[in-house]
């Protein structure tokens, strides 16, 4: 069940749930999906974590997590895999502060 | 949970083996050091080249053939895979495209060098099949790639110069024995233009709207413009190579209008993407970048001076000289000194439990820093030396060139050997 829906400057969906802080970039044209997530982690909005929904891995994107302290792991998708046809789930973790 | 240790999951399995992307990168840079060998060797026709068989142009094929292509091509199988989500069927084609490309390029660069007829028409006949067999897999890759419009419109126009350059490639080779062409210096010309800036220039342009905004952090280009940029572009390569093929000054100069209208547009684009990036700090490699697009509008306007016979003896020259290596080479140096160090980070071992290691640790940076002083200086050198007509500048600037080349060999080969001690630790 989806809680409270937070306003962005890009198209894309950032919403906190009951399992913490989610941004949904599907649909957006690289490389906006790994900008709007590097803006939401290097902002104030997010504390310790966050469910990344993309439609492909976003192989750009981990050398600047790396370099900002955070940890990655895919989680399983709509058809249980890590890595579906148009989706694909990513838990961020800070590890550093 | 494990944090860290897991990493990428599909991404992963679509990565080719290290060895796969690293030997196209590590053939360019090899390939770029004899570029500039090639370019000291032919020094003294280097400042009013027009063309004809030797070292200058064997220089130009290994800079756009083994330095430009290979790159392209060890990109292409890396990253397109991942883009699309679709794992290559096997891993083969990339091998017999790699070894293809070698068989082709060897015997063609030592046809010209010696002048051998024969040389250069079995070299042009292989490297044709590795173009050909580079064109099959661009286009197995671009059919997927629904989310990128933009570059997967660039891509196909690129792939359409890239199968018309390779033809005229080998007709070309075929010509110097047979001598059936009404015109060999229109063809070539038609060659160096679909090569420069329809293969290589668009492919630059295109894969730039991702890897700009990528670099600086901002959003991508704004669709329109974009589109209206690559209108542009591939209406002014199809009017520039028609000029020469129909013999018309004209033409010729309404592509070349057209062309900087359309630079005008990719630049306006890059510029705001930096002005909006999150990053500021670009670093050495943007020095690179932000000089070759200061080439890329110069080339145009020296080469429709030179058309005019406006732009001294040697204004051909110089317009080549400022496409392949101010505009084209400088660019893919900019790019390639920040991709190679990502690309080998995807393939380094992380210690157990601990962070993988940093960009900056798999690259040094004094070879950069050598190597950027270096082009440039040759950049200027025997650009002056070519307005100049001097012996003296071009050996010079080439000798520059062939340091800076060294340089960036020792920065690829140090890359891959950081990454292989992350593996062996």
């Amino acid at each position: 069940m989806r809680h409270e829906s937070l306003p962005r400057d890009d198209a894309s969906r950032v919403w906190r749930d009951s399992d913490g802080l989610h941004i949904d970039v599907r649909g957006l044209e690289p490389p906006e999906p790994m900008v709007a997530i590097l803006r939401l982690i290097d902002g104030t909005v997010i504390k310790d974590a966050l469910v990344a929904h993309l439609d492909r891995d976003p192989i750009f994107l981990y050398p600047e997590l790396d370099d900002r302290g955070w940890a990655y792991e895919t989680l399983p998708s709509g058809c249980g895999e890590a890595d579906c046809e148009h989706t694909f789930t990513l838990l961020l973790r800070r590890m550093t502060s | 949970m494990t944090l860290a240790a897991t990493f990428l999951g599909g991404a992963k399995s679509r990565l080719l083996p290290l060895s796969i992307p690293f030997r196209f990168f590590a053939a360019a840079a090899g390939f770029h050091v004899l570029m500039w060998v090639a370019l000291l060797v032919g020094a003294s026709e280097l400042t009013s080249f027009r063309g004809g068989l030797g070292p200058v142009l064997a220089a130009v094929h290994l800079l756009t053939l083994g330095v430009l292509t290979a790159t392209a091509m060890g990109a292409a199988v890396q990253l397109l895979p991942v883009a699309t989500k679709r794992s290559l069927p096997a891993i083969w084609p990339v091998k017999l495209l790699f070894w293809l490309l070698l068989a082709g390029l060897l015997p063609l660069i030592g046809g010209m060098i010696v002048s051998s007829t024969k040389l250069l028409i079995a070299g042009s006949l292989v490297a044709f099949a590795a173009l050909a067999l580079f064109a099959a897999v661009l286009t197995e890759n671009l059919r997927r790639a629904g989310g990128l419009q933009i570059v997967a419109a660039y891509g196909w126009a690129a792939l359409v110069s890239l199968v018309v350059v390779a033809a005229i490639g080998v007709t070309l080779a075929v010509n110097y024995e047979r001598g059936f062409l009404p015109d060999h210096g229109a063809a070539a010309l038609v060659h160096l233009i679909l090569g420069g800036f329809g293969f290589m220039g668009l492919l630059a342009v295109g894969l730039s709207h991702v890897l700009i905004p990528m670099f600086t952090l901002s959003a991508a280009p704004d669709k329109r413009w974009a589109l209206l940029g690559f209108a542009l572009a591939v209406v002014a390569i199809s009017l520039a190579a028609a000029g020469p093929l129909v013999g018309s000054r004209p033409t010729l100069t309404a592509g070349t209008l057209v062309g900087l209208a359309a630079v005008g547009v990719h630049l306006a684009l890059m510029r705001r993407s930096l002005a909006t990036g999150m990053r500021k700090r670009l670093g050495l490699s943007f020095l690179l970048v932000r000089i070759a697009w200061v080439m890329l509008p110069m080339t145009l306007v020296v080469g429709l001076a030179a058309a005019y016979g406006a732009a001294g003896p040697n204004g051909a020259t110089l317009f080549g000289f400022l496409l392949f290596i101010g505009w084209l080479l400088t660019f893919l140096l900019g790019i390639l000194q920040r991709i190679v160090p990502f690309l080998a980070s995807m393939h380094a071992v992380r210690p157990q439990g601990g962070a993988p290691p940093a960009l900056s640790e798999l690259a040094a940076a004094w070879p950069l820093k050598l190597h950027a002083a270096c082009h440039l200086g040759a950049l200027a050198v025997v650009g002056t030396s070519i307005v100049m007509e001097s012996l003296l500048l071009a050996r010079v600037g080439a000798a520059a060139g062939l340091v800076g080349a060294l340089a960036f060999a020792w920065f690829t080969a140090d890359v891959l050997r950081r990454v292989l001690r992350t593996r062996r630790s």
